[in-house]
């Protein structure tokens, strides 16, 4: 009985040990994962002069804002973060309404050409020409006098990305019971209505992991807006404001504005992020299971 | 009159049993797939028989087809394509597997891991290269002074500039981006694996490397295929990050497909290059169909596994 007990406790002794390095390792892991983030945090708050000179310090030998001040008064940086937040809202608002709309009927309706349809939007997932399919789009919008606003670039940023949150809404609404369609109709309501007042309510929650996916779509967007503004620069959002500046010329002269913008391209995203994490990592595995 | 009358009807009827709202509220997406995946499409095969640089375009016939196979920066930017892929998957897979694994009971803290590992995904690829763009600096950047400080390097090393480590550095960006969203896919896999599989287990004295091989990987099979895809298709398309950390340089050295046939349609930032977008047309669709391939390859491939086991 004694024997048992010292073997059991030198087991446990043992697993603890290992235990202990798995998390060692998960930490490092994380430390080098955060690391960037935490870098570019503290780096915007640092002098030019620091930043030039390099080195290991993460923390600022002193701290200011001028950094800040500099990126949104003289590098417009106010204008990059307003269309940033029209095109993410924007996107946001597109593909919830397209979405929600498509997913309800292919999910309640049988009509012709459906399966075509669906098909078509899953085949040109798997297509990919990369950015050469922007180039008719952009000389499409600039025939409809659209390149000089963000709409076109709303419009492409969701189109692109409908296919992911249809099939989460669509694999949400399999699973909501059609009786309830049924209830309503009983009491008088039309298709478009059940769709309005019973079904948008009751898929809040897919709903909400389409808001933030799209939203993170259109906030994160690159190459999109870089193609679309290279002549317009008051129409860039921060992800190509800020990746204009490294190849403004001025090398390591304008580190600390960089560094700014930088942080304040990401900042955003990443509170949301904190605030919404789970919902985040929901619709990313809603979104690839189904699709 | 009567017919009209009975018309009338007929528009009513259809209303009311929703088959006219049914067709308004799915236009938007016919609308996105018509204008955003088909004309393209339809525009680009047109043009792989032109020569076209944004303002006039000649009809060239397969002339630009011929060119592709002399093209040794397209196909070296294939090759750079693959060995981004296979570095990539070497070690996003792995690091993705191991920590899913580890975190998908709740101990060590696994709900903030879990975020922190996920957090790169969230952040534009864009600005997150930028900020990698610092951290490898030659002179001020955080990697070089670290390697310095530890004793690793004497001379910093031009991670960006030099050919033999900017395929290196790329792929770092590359996995310190993905691992995170490929975990959570693969966590929601391994809670769908029935607890009181791994309780027999335990209970036939199964230590943790048997239950993982014998246990976790078999049952997590299918959810790992799909998880293995998305890795590779996703691989084959970045160019983004790319762009933003080297833009395909030293000497194309980190020039993808994809990277390489922007810059034919597009130009690059540094030089107002001559677009050729005839040209690029053909070689994204040459890449489209390579990128087509290798998928069927690797579905071929993972059905022949499910028969053999």
């Amino acid at each position: 009985m004694a024997k048992e007990k010292t073997g059991h406790s030198v087991e446990s002794k043992k697993t603890k040990a290992i235990n202990g390095v798995i998390f060692l390792l998960l930490l490092l892991l994380a430390s080098v994962t955060v690391y960037p983030v935490v870098y570019i945090g503290f780096g915007s708050f640092k002098l030019n002069s620091e930043l030039v000179s390099g080195g290991l310090r993460l923390l600022p030998e002193k701290f200011i804002l001028d950094n800040y001040v500099q990126a949104w008064k003289i590098a417009n940086f106010s204008r990059y973060t307003a269309n940033s937040l029209m095109i993410s809202f924007g996107v946001m608002t597109v593909s919830l309404f397209v979405s929600s709309m498509a997913g309800y009927v292919f999910s309640r309706k049988e009509f012709r050409f459906k399966s075509l349809i669906f098909n078509a939007m899953v085949m040109f997932m798997f297509i990919n020409v990369g950015s050469a399919a922007l180039r008719p789009l952009f000389e499409l919008a600039v025939k409809l006098h659209m390149n000089n606003s963000l709409l076109s670039i709303i419009l492409i940023s969701a189109g692109s990305g409908q296919a992911t949150y249809v099939f989460l809404i669509h694999g949400f609404m399999n699973s909501v019971p059609k009786e309830l369609d049924e209830a309503a109709k009983m009491d008088g309501c039309s298709f478009f209505g059940i769709y309005w007042r019973v079904i948008l309510p009751v898929l809040k929650p897919a709903l909400a992991s389409v808001a933030l996916l799209s939203f993170r779509g259109g906030w994160n967007e690159y190459i999109l807006p870089l193609i679309f503004t290279m002549t317009n620069e008051k129409l860039r959002p921060l992800t190509v404001g800020v990746v204009a500046l490294q190849n403004a010329g001025d090398g390591a002269a304008a580190w600390n504005i960089l560094f700014a913008g930088s942080a304040i391209a990401i900042v955003p995203i990443v509170l949301v992020y904190i605030f919404a994490s789970r919902q985040f990592m929901g619709g990313i595995t809603a979104g690839a299971v189904k699709g | 009159m009567n017919e009209k009358k009975s018309m009338g009807q007929r528009i009513k009827k259809k209303w009311n049993n929703g088959d006219i709202p049914m067709w308004l509220m799915l236009f938007p997406t016919i609308f996105f797939i018509v204008v955003m995946s088909i004309y393209p499409f339809a525009w680009l095969i047109r043009y792989v028989f032109y020569d076209y640089n944004g303002f006039k375009a000649y009809f060239v016939g397969l002339a630009n087809f011929n060119r592709v196979f002399t093209d040794s920066i397209y196909w070296n930017s294939v090759l750079h394509t693959f060995e981004y892929a296979f570095l990539k998957l070497l070690f996003v897979l792995p690091l993705s597997l191991m920590t899913a694994v580890l975190l998908q009971r709740k101990r060590f803290g696994s709900q903030l891991f879990q975020g922190i590992y996920f957090l790169p995904t969230v952040i534009s690829s864009a600005v997150y290269s930028l900020i990698w763009y610092f951290i490898f600096a030659t002179y001020n950047g955080v990697l070089n002074s670290f390697l310095r400080a530890v004793g690793l390097i004497n001379d910093p090393i031009d991670w960006l500039g030099s050919s033999k480590t900017a395929m290196i550095a790329v792929v770092i960006v590359a996995v310190w981006g993905a691992f995170g969203n490929y975990m959570i896919l693969l966590i929601s896999g391994l809670t769908g694996i029935p607890s009181d599989v791994y309780e027999s287990a335990q209970i036939d004295g199964a230590n943790g490397i048997q239950t993982f091989f014998k246990i976790t990987l078999p049952m997590l099979g299918p959810v790992l295929k799909v998880v293995i895809m998305l890795a590779i298709t996703t691989a084959f398309k970045d160019y983004e990050s790319i762009l933003v950390l080297t833009a395909g340089g030293p000497n194309n050295r980190t020039h993808v497909m994809f990277s390489y046939i922007f810059q034919m349609v597009f130009g690059t930032s540094q030089a107002a290059s001559q677009l050729q977008i005839g040209y690029g047309s053909v070689l994204s669709i040459i890449s489209a169909l390579i990128v087509g391939i290798v998928t069927i390859i690797y579905l071929k491939f993972s059905k022949r596994m499910d028969e053999i086991s």
